[in-house]
């Protein structure tokens, strides 16, 4: 082997040394990875538009010039406008009994305070807007999409320098993505945190690499190793879209305690579940994603419904930081992070993992 | 309107953020386009209204839902 192989053509694109990606909604993580020779992606789905402005001037300031990206969640569904009061006067009484019934059974505490939920619907499309306008203000190097697709914003995006990125779980997304000219496709498999697509990660990247031509393929759901990366690119994929290898990292802002859960977990102590949001979404197991397996429980409830119903729970189990009740999204990659260490670790353990199986199977030259 | 897509059969990849969280979480659906649409924005962003819904999320509260031009799947066109 001639080349370096960890110099993909992600690396080129980006102008960093390697193709390591870390999606975070942790600052500190996002600029350690940064300076490491990684990129980082900041989720920021959640923040207003003034908070985004804010956050990408705070990395600007610390990573000298180094690129960076943002993520939003774009909608690509949105039901009919309706308020909170209406969609809660419809969740049946049974699981209304259900839900009360984990919370006495577990001694789960009240909220500390009424749970913000977020409003949605056709809110969702207006705040994406809202969001995205400061991006392409502020010329974000990597505007990056968790959800739906960036195509309408392309021209805006290439127009003031920046790169769109579309994140897919399934191929068809990414031919349809491809053909519109996004700068790179995450593909991420069902091993993933948080919500993913039923195709495995194994397959996916190997599916939408064979269509994507030059365009690198990024690839996601449950990489957590050198050896994690050192597969997926040989997959086809450019990098590797990494997001449960930084929630226990030393920089990540997450409790405590659910860094401690993380270091002692394995795949198995992951779960798909739609108990929580009504979304399936891997997650670290608690007692209220087991409960909603029982047969005797009620059929999870779509969302919104279920997110309120859970909502006290979650909240709850965070005020109080009830390590028995507690989760987070986990990917299976999780068994892989069994220490708190600093991002520039990780990032440097990864990348002499991979070189070290490269290295095993072809020989590296000296 | 859009006549031509009035009356089409389609499948929508949708989804969005989970309320009350920072996370992303898709959607399906399969309907028929009623060939009403939006457009959000500029660069327009645009919106398809499906109906007829014979997919969809267990328990989806909605008769009908919009779906992201782009995000939208003619089942005739596949």
């Amino acid at each position: 082997m001639s080349q370096d192989p960890l110099h993909t053509k992600l690396c080129d694109q980006l102008g960093v040394e390697f193709p390591i990606v870390s999606f975070t909604h942790c600052k500190d993580v996002a600029v350690a990875v940064i300076n490491s020779g990684g990129f980082a992606v900041l989720g920021e789905a959640m923040h207003t538009p003034d908070e985004i402005e804010a956050d990408i001037k705070w990395i600007r300031e610390r990573v000298d010039g180094k690129p960076f990206g943002i993520d939003l969640v774009l909608p690509a569904s949105a039901p009919a406008e309706t308020s909170l009061d209406e969609i809660s006067a419809k969740i049946p009484d049974s699981h209304r009994e259900f839900e009360q019934m984990i919370m006495k059974k577990y001694d789960v505490p009240m909220p500390k305070e009424s749970v913000d939920l977020h409003q949605w619907g056709g809110l969702s499309q207006a705040l994406g807007r809202a969001q995205l306008e400061v991006l392409l203000e502020e010329r974000v190097p990597v505007i990056a999409s968790g959800l739906g697709s960036p195509a309408f914003l392309l021209d805006a995006a290439h127009e003031r320098g920046s790169l769109v990125w579309g994140l897919v779980g399934r191929t068809r997304q990414a031919k349809r993505q491809l053909e519109a000219g996004v700068d790179a496709i995450i593909a991420q498999g069902f091993d993933a945190a948080g919500h993913t697509g039923d195709m495995g990660t194994l397959s996916i990247v190997a599916e939408v690499a064979s269509i994507a031509g030059d365009t690198p393929i990024i690839a996601a759901g449950g990489i957590t190793t050198g050896r994690h990366l050192a597969a997926a690119l040989c997959l086809g994929a450019s990098g590797v879209w990494t997001g449960t290898l930084w929630l226990a990292c030393r920089e990540s802002d997450i409790d405590m305690i659910i860094k401690e859960r993380l270091v002692a977990s394995t795949a198995a102590d992951t779960v798909w579940s739609d108990s929580i949001s009504g979304f399936t979404m891997r997650v670290l197991k608690c007692p209220w994603t087991e409960e909603w397996k029982n047969p005797e429980a009620p059929r999870p409830l779509a969302s919104p419904y279920q997110m309120i119903l859970s909502s006290d729970y979650i909240q709850g189990a965070n005020d109080a930081r009830r390590g028995d009740l507690m989760t987070e999204a986990s990917g299976q990659g999780v068994g892989f992070v069994t220490e708190m260490l600093p991002a520039r670790q990780i990032v440097s353990d990864m990348v002499e993992e991979a070189l070290g199986v490269f290295d095993d199977l072809v020989g590296l030259p000296d | 309107m859009d006549p031509e897509r009035a009356g089409r059969r389609a499948e929508c990849d949708g989804g969005g953020l989970v309320m009350g969280s920072h996370y992303a979480a898709r959607q399906e659906f399969t309907g028929t386009l009623t060939g009403e649409y939006y457009d959000e924005g500029d660069p327009p962003w645009r919106w398809y209204k499906m109906i007829d819904l014979t997919r969809k999320p267990n328990a989806y509260p909605f008769v009908s839902v919009w779906c992201e031009a782009d995000s939208l799947f003619l089942i005739d066109e596949d």
